[in-house]
């Protein structure tokens, strides 16, 4: 697709001089009824970034976005776009756009006539609203489907009409909730590199609500993880991924391994940790130095992990290694999902390079030792209090 | 395929045939009475069809013979209209309500249904005495309005509901994000999205008060409805009249339904050119 930057149409009254798309959300709260959806949220998501929200279903990411976009009403908090407050305005005045999940797509109306929606409701002329939706139809290469009705599209077709139809209010922000769920693996992959082009050709603010990981990683400059209702990480996809701040965020990206123990000494700069099954481990703090006698988390990613077979009566493990038995053998192509029951964890995975999994093959029931290099210990914010995280990527 | 997985089953003729037979009970009154009404001065009620004519068509718009069926007829279709306006109004509007939870919703609903279950004739006794205690004298624009409304507004609503039920909330946003005012959400999306459902509820307006018996039998005071004035001459009329009333009160309904239907269709058709 070739998308050209959206023109202001003539005659829009654009409510704000400032065309910023920088969102910020200030102690934003929303209650429904006695639970919290969304509590005490701050984030500031900078202009014409594509920004992803990302958490389990119910975590509160969509209610974000519907706040943003309009359609919800905090119960406390601010909301400003390009530094004014745009709590109780209407979307088109905030200068979002918001595409449904469903897409929304009216289904008394043509292809046209859906993408002149917008145009129509503020009183634009016949002609001139059909040229315009005309020309917006011919940038999502879809003019020669014009007079077809939604129902006869496929997905895809679909999802770029309600693309169309929103960016036809020029906006600064535009507001995807979960756009690719209705797209099958194939479609999916090719809108996600769509989008991203279009958010880098219009400059605007993207913000896309997801709960798959690969998806988030693959299109945003900020990724946004949720739990239940509160930010737990926002940052760069490449931080995210290979720095998560909580054991929460390091379960749910899905590619690391949540270890704990008790700080024993601090030498020249490197921890010394023991855990509660009488495993040691070596750390080097990026941050804060612990004090010793403190419980500390840290997470290894799982392609940093090394497998070696054992024999059964070997019980002593060497420093940065745990003794586990093999469950399950996935082959992924270039790597090999080997995971492991080790006492005291709930999962413990390590992804090894096909190359070297074929030279030493192990199979389920095999014991085997799991280690990994200092330097690969990422020490994690907080305390694992154990993987009661549901939807915990594994 | 092996030939004998092609063959049908035993079971599939005994139901074709059950299916016939129903198709039969179905129509076989209907078509029986539509051929009989072209019958011939014999006057006879029964087969075989002699010198079939249409002078019971004439006789039955020659109310000096037989009872006041233009008259009936008169009455009974601004009546149906009237009802059809009202169910369509009050049960959209009333549907439209409902979507929004609000305190007493539930039993209120409930007390909307519930008149469909009161026995139509018990219903028509009430309203008579109610009407009466008021001082008000019954009449077909009056009291046999209300009655009808009690049968049709808690169809309407039913449909409705299973109509709106279906309509996902998305579709309203969607129209508020892209600047559509209150007024306009309903206009241009909502209205035309359940333009088909409204149409149903008309049908069932129309058609049930056209109809309608028990409501109408003690609360359309001194002038009948057509459904009264057939059952008064189905007591003192012993003529195909009968059958050629029989005959123009089916084709006025079909006509009303083939309407309805129409529009549904040219609608959903457009929606999928």
């Amino acid at each position: 697709m070739n998308f050209t930057p959206v023109t202001a149409p003539s005659g829009a009254s654009v409510t704000d001089t400032s065309n910023s798309g920088e969102i910020r959300l200030v102690d934003l709260t929303k209650k429904f009824g006695d639970t919290h959806a969304v509590k005490d949220i701050n984030l500031t998501i900078p202009h014409g970034s594509y920004c992803c929200l990302l958490g389990p279903s119910g975590c509160g990411k969509t209610t974000i976005l519907r706040m943003i976009a309009g359609h919800e009403a905090p119960t406390s908090g601010e909301i400003t776009i390009g530094g004014t407050s745009v709590l109780g305005l209407p979307p088109v005045q905030r200068g979002t756009a918001m595409m449904f999940q469903s897409y929304a797509l009216f289904p008394h109306l043509s292809i046209r006539d859906n993408v002149a929606f917008y145009l129509k409701m503020r009183g634009v002329g016949r002609d001139e609203r059909r040229k315009r939706a005309d020309e917006m139809l011919e940038r999502v290469q879809l003019a020669h489907l014009r007079d077809r009705m939604p129902a006869q599209l496929s997905g895809g077709q679909q999802q770029r009409v309600a693309l169309a139809r929103s960016l036809i209010t020029n906006p600064r922000v535009l507001l995807l909730d979960e756009p690719l769920s209705a797209l099958d693996e194939f479609l999916r992959l090719q809108m996600r590199v769509e989008l991203k082009t279009l958010q880098a050709e219009l400059g605007i603010t993207f913000v896309h609500v997801t709960h798959t990981q690969p998806e988030a990683i693959a299109l945003a400059d900020m990724v946004v993880v949720m739990d239940t209702g509160r930010i737990d990480q926002a940052a760069r996809a490449r931080d995210i991924y290979n720095s998560p701040a909580t054991p929460y965020v390091a379960r749910f990206m899905g590619a690391q391994n949540v270890l704990t123990g008790k700080v024993e000494s601090i030498e020249g700069g490197i921890a010394k940790l023991k855990s509660a099954r009488g495993e040691t481990f070596e750390l080097a703090p990026q941050k804060a130095a612990p004090a010793v006698g403190d419980d500390l988390s840290f997470s290894v990613r799982r392609d940093y992990i090394t497998i070696h077979k054992r024999a059964d009566a070997e019980t002593q493990t060497a420093t940065n290694s745990v003794l586990g038995t093999v469950d399950s053998i996935e082959y992924q192509g270039n790597f090999v999902k080997v995971s492991l029951q080790v006492p005291g964890l709930d999962t413990f995975v390590a992804n090894v390079p096909d190359h070297d999994y074929f030279i030493e093959p192990i199979g389920p029931g095999d014991a085997v030792t799991a280690s990994w290099d200092k330097k690969h210990a990422h020490v994690l914010d907080r305390v694992d209090t154990g993987a009661s995280e549901p939807y915990a990527a594994h | 395929m092996p030939s004998s997985q092609d063959r049908r089953p035993w079971t599939f003729y005994v139901l074709s045939l059950l299916m016939l037979l129903f198709v039969l009970f179905l129509y076989g009154p209907m078509i029986s009475v539509l051929v009989l009404s072209f019958q011939g001065p014999s006057a006879s009620l029964n087969f075989p069809l002699r010198d079939p004519s249409l002078i019971w068509f004439d006789e039955l718009f020659n109310p000096t013979r037989v009872g006041d069926v233009p008259g009936a007829f008169s009455r009974s279709l601004p009546l149906a209209l009237v009802v059809m306006v009202l169910t369509v109004l009050i049960s959209v509007t009333a549907g439209f309500g409902f979507r929004h939870r609000f305190r007493g919703s539930g039993p209120l609903f409930y007390m909307a249904i519930a008149s469909l279950i009161i026995p139509g004739l018990v219903l028509s006794i009430g309203i008579l005495v109610t009407a009466q205690f008021l001082g008000l004298s019954a009449s077909w624009y009056g009291t046999a309005l209300g009655a009808h409304l009690t049968w049709t507004l808690p169809f309407g609503l039913l449909i409705m509901f299973a109509i709106l039920g279906r309509l996902s909330p998305s579709y309203e946003e969607a129209a508020f994000d892209l600047g559509a005012s209150r007024w306009q959400s309903i206009k241009d999306v909502v209205v035309p999205i359940v333009f088909p459902g409204m149409i149903a509820v008309a049908l069932f307006g129309f058609t049930l008060s056209y109809d309608e018996f028990p409501r109408s039998w003690l609360t359309v005071g001194t002038r009948n409805t057509l459904p009264l004035e057939i059952w008064t001459m189905t007591t003192n009329v012993t003529s195909p009249a009968l059958y050629a009333l029989g005959t123009v009160t089916t084709v006025i309904s079909f006509f009303v339904i083939a309407v309805a239907l129409g529009s549904i269709i040219l609608i959903q058709r457009r929606r999928s050119k």
